[in-house]
């Protein structure tokens, strides 16, 4: 019972997290959902490992945690550089490389 | 031994390309120094290879073959640059270095006034060389090509004064007609390499009376296809039109590719190529026959031709129709020896009308000239020799080889009456036209009154006295070639002495010649009387049976027609159209596609979640 | 540890399925909220959740540094930015866009659920004493000896990270031009 809703859990977790970063506008609330999804592996790494009796998972979720945190850093500076003088916070209008 | 023949070729080649590169920088004096020069070289190295194979006896003399190196080796076809030095190619080494020397000289004077001097010695050098490499050539293959670089030659030759349109346009014409030859002579090359599997001269000729019974249906095609090449190359019916449009070139040219050695090709591959003719006879009663029909087709054309270049043209067409029927029979070595003698007198021919046309500022016109044997002495003589000798005069060199012909077409094995006939025929029309120009010309008050004529000078007559000596003494070499080239077709020619038909023969020519100077004394009314009389036969010979027109009708409109057919639908709306429209859809598809490329990252991320839930749907469900 | 937890293991599965299901609300929070502070918060409390997932699947380590570098870190450095670049209440609009995706995102919820499928896991026969597991020196154990370049690497790249933040920030750019849409 319990690897299955660990499994059904973690899908629904990277699924919301999907939907919004497809829905929403906004870059922050995006990128929020992005660390829902890195947030979802964590956990099935970490209950992973242990049913299977193996530290790798958690070594691995460790190593997601440390990516995760350079990811945002750079991420928010990169948002801060773009959005700093905009007057709208809307991912939709940054379409430059259009055609 | 022959090893130093390599050289005869190397000095013409080196002479094209030197003043090909460099012509423009040189002196006019040293451009024709160098050209003239080349050729005179030639002609040395040919007397000492002369030399050096009259050291041989008779028997070694055949099949000396000088190989440069191994080109072509592929499984078992083995093809080498080599040339082959035998009695037959050392005799058209002779006659093409030795006249090709002589005009060289007659073209410094006749071209000196040419801006392009360099260029027109460069071309002939590049004409002696391709007729050296064709004659030299030791294979089929070397043949063919310089078979086809001396039509080359040729269409420079013809087309030499670019801004002329009639040049150009006969020029194209004779370069046409020659590829239909080179195409025959390659087919032919084809066939002689499936049955023999080697292209070599000795190789085939001593393979091929073995192989192939009498009138064998290989070897005849073969023979019928090199004849296809040499028929066009020698301006033979029905390949015969280019001949007379050529004349569009500068007289030298004229005397040199169309009188004396180019058009001399079609003879000495029959001759070159004998083993195989004798396997056929069925092709050499078609050879005769052809020659002797031409003979007589051109005679009768030359017989109302105005312009003197035609004229001699036609009367070139029409000793060569003598020299195939010599060679037709199998008296292969009258024929070159007609072919020698012929180069003498018919060079003179026309190095002598070139004179004239030259004094004349470019009148070619016999109506426009006359009483010209008291302005130009020497060059009225030089022309009479050689009138008299293509008449066949007696004791000119002419008499010898054309009387030789005429015999043989009776008493040789395969001569007979009717060939005989119209030899005789022939003779005198010969002889009538060439007087007629004759008298035309020289005889007479000046028919055009702003004229200077003066004699030409002394670079120009000197030739032409050389040649006239040529052309008296050349008779007496006639049992020296029957010997000389004894080797290579494998029997001394018997020469038959038959007092009946000499005469008649003899009648015929000086008839023709009495015929034209009393035409000539004639007043004009009882000429044009004459002419009226005769006005459809008149007109037909004008007009060259009007031959050119059915080509016209029959091949050319026809081909035009297709031509632009096919450009238009073919090309235009068909291939161009495709690839067009090809082009053209994709930039519209991926306009369409780019319309996908929004710039908007959620957009994006959206094209991966749907990509991502396809693959998982492969990936789980099967 | 293992004793204890097979004792109350019914207690154990209640309250992990009730954590679980507050992750996800949470995570449904983060997405449907028109604020980005309440999104922000909404994702502290689903982080918070899993570290006590952690926790009741013997992560101790993990889950703590869940908190604190998560939680605590990364978390505060969003709230930072949300304050500078304004939490401005965003409309949302029902468009063709939105409804696409939303199907999409249900199909692969519907395939990831196909792999509960998979039957159950077997255990691997590790070194690890049953009572280490997941402590902090079982970990470490672990990092310095079986995964050493991963670890290596991983510093390397927050350096880069680091150098590389210092580098947008210190950027002095021209202000872009106002675009009104």
């Amino acid at each position: 019972m319990g690897e299955q809703f660990v499994l059904l859990i973690s899908a629904a977790i990277f699924c919301v997290g999907t939907a919004g970063f497809v829905i929403r506008k906004n870059p922050l609330i995006m990128f929020m959902s992005v660390e829902l999804m890195l947030n979802s592996v964590n956990f099935l790494l970490v209950t992973y490992s242990s049913f299977l009796n193996s530290l790798d998972g958690q070594i691995f979720a460790l190593m997601i945690m440390a990516v995760a945190a350079a990811e945002v850093v750079v991420g928010l500076a990169i948002i801060l550089t773009i959005f700093r003088t905009r007057h709208d916070m809307d991912v939709d209008h940054i379409d430059v490389l259009k055609g | 031994m022959f090893a130093s023949s390599w050289l005869i070729l190397f000095f013409p080649l080196l002479g094209f390309i030197g003043l090909s590169w460099y012509g423009n920088r040189l002196s006019k004096k040293l451009a024709g120094l160098i050209g003239c020069g080349t050729v005179g070289a030639s002609f040395f190295m040919t007397l000492v290879t002369l030399s050096n194979l009259l050291f041989l006896p008779a028997e070694e003399r055949v099949g000396q073959v000088q190989t440069l190196y191994q080109w072509m080796s592929a499984g078992s076809f083995k093809l080498n640059l080599a040339i082959l030095v035998d009695p037959l190619s050392v005799f058209m080494f002779l006659i093409v270095t030795g006249v090709g020397f002589v005009i060289h000289v007659y073209s410094v004077g006749y071209m000196h006034d040419d801006p392009e001097y360099s260029r027109f010695f460069s071309y002939l050098n590049l004409f002696i060389f391709s007729m050296l490499l064709l004659v030299a050539a030791a294979d089929f293959f070397f043949l063919i090509v310089g078979w086809a670089l001396v039509g080359l030659a040729s269409y420079l030759l013809i087309g030499f004064w670019r801004e002329k349109t009639s040049a150009v346009l006969a020029a194209r014409k004779a370069f046409v007609m020659n590829v239909i030859g080179d195409v025959g002579m390659v087919i032919a090359a084809f066939a002689i390499f499936e049955s023999f599997g080697t292209l070599n001269f000795v190789d085939v000729f001593v393979a091929a009376p073995g192989m192939f019974r009498p009138n064998d249906d290989t070897v005849l095609l073969i023979t019928l296809l090199l004849l296809v090449g040499a028929f066009a190359k020698s301006a033979q019916l029905p390949l015969h039109t280019w001949l007379p449009d050529a004349m569009e070139g500068p007289t030298p040219v004229s005397a040199l590719i169309h009188a004396a050695t180019m058009v001399t090709a079609g003879v000495y591959l029959v001759a070159r190529c004998h083993v195989l003719y004798e396997l056929v006879p069925y092709t050499m009663y078609f050879i005769a026959g052809v020659g002797i029909l031409t003979a007589v087709f051109a005679g009768s054309m030359a017989l109302v031709q105005y312009d003197i270049k035609r004229v001699i043209a036609y009367s070139t067409m029409s000793q060569l129709g003598y020299m195939f029927l010599a060679v037709g029979i199998g008296v292969y070595s009258l024929g070159m020896f007609h072919l020698m003698t012929h180069a003498f007198f018919k060079a003179l021919l026309f190095l002598a009308a070139g004179s004239v046309i030259h004094s004349l500022d470019g009148e070619q016109d016999i109506r426009k000239m006359g009483g010209l044997q008291r302005v130009m002495p020497l060059t009225h003589a030089t022309f009479l020799i050689g009138a008299l000798a293509l008449a066949g005069f007696p004791l000119t060199s002419g008499y010898f080889s054309k009387e030789a012909i005429i015999l043989s077409s009776y008493h040789a094995e395969m001569g007979n009456f009717v060939f005989w006939a119209i030899a005789v025929l022939t003779a005198g029309m010969t002889a009538f036209y060439i007087f007629r120009v004759y008298f035309y010309t020289f005889v007479g008050g000046l028919r055009s009154p702003g004229a200077h004529p003066h004699e030409s000078p002394m670079i120009m007559v000197v030739p032409l006295a050389v040649l006239a000596v040529l052309a008296l003494l050349g008779g007496l070499l006639g049992p020296w070639v029957d010997s000389f080239l004894s080797p290579v077709f494998g029997r001394v020619v018997e020469h038959h002495h038959d007092g009946a038909l000499e005469t008649i023969a003899l009648v015929a020519g000086i008839g023709g010649i009495a015929t034209a100077g009393l035409l000539y004394m004639v007043s004009k009314d009882r000429m044009d009387l004459i002419k009226e009389a005769m006005a459809p036969i008149y007109d037909l010979l004008f007009h060259k049976y009007y031959v050119d027109e059915i080509y016209d009708f029959l091949i050319v409109s026809p081909t035009k027609a297709i031509g632009a057919f096919l450009e238009q639908k073919a090309e235009r709306e068909g291939i161009d159209f495709v690839v067009d429209e090809v082009g053209l859809q994709v930039k519209e598809v991926s306009r369409g596609i780019s319309l996908w490329q929004s710039g908007k990252v959620r957009t994006y991320a959206l094209n991966m979640i749907v990509g991502m839930v396809t693959i998982l749907l492969f990936v789980v469900f099967m | 540890m293992l004793e204890i937890a097979t004792v109350f293991d019914f207690t154990r599965d209640a309250v992990i399925f009730a954590v679980g299901v507050t992750a996800v609300l949470a995570s449904l929070g983060v997405i449907l909220c028109s604020s980005p502070i309440y999104s922000a918060l909404y994702l502290i409390g689903h982080m918070i959740c899993l570290a006590l997932l952690f926790l009741l699947y013997n992560a101790e380590f993990l889950a703590v540094v869940q908190i604190i570098v998560y939680a605590g870190a990364v978390m505060i450095l969003f709230l930072f930015i949300i304050a500078l670049l304004g939490g401005k209440k965003e409309v949302q609009e029902n468009s063709f866009h939105r409804s696409i995706a939303i199907t999409f995102v249900f199909i692969l919820l519907g395939e990831l659920c196909l792999s509960a499928t998979v039957g159950p896991t077997k255990q691997v026969q590790g070194e690890i004493p049953a009572d280490l597991f997941g402590t902090a020196k079982a970990i470490g154990l672990e990092l310095f000896s079986k995964h050493l370049v991963a670890f290596e690497l991983a510093s390397g790249l927050l350096l880069v990270a680091a150098v590389g933040v210092i580098c947008l920030a210190k950027f002095s750019f021209a202000p872009l031009r106002r675009r009104v849409r």
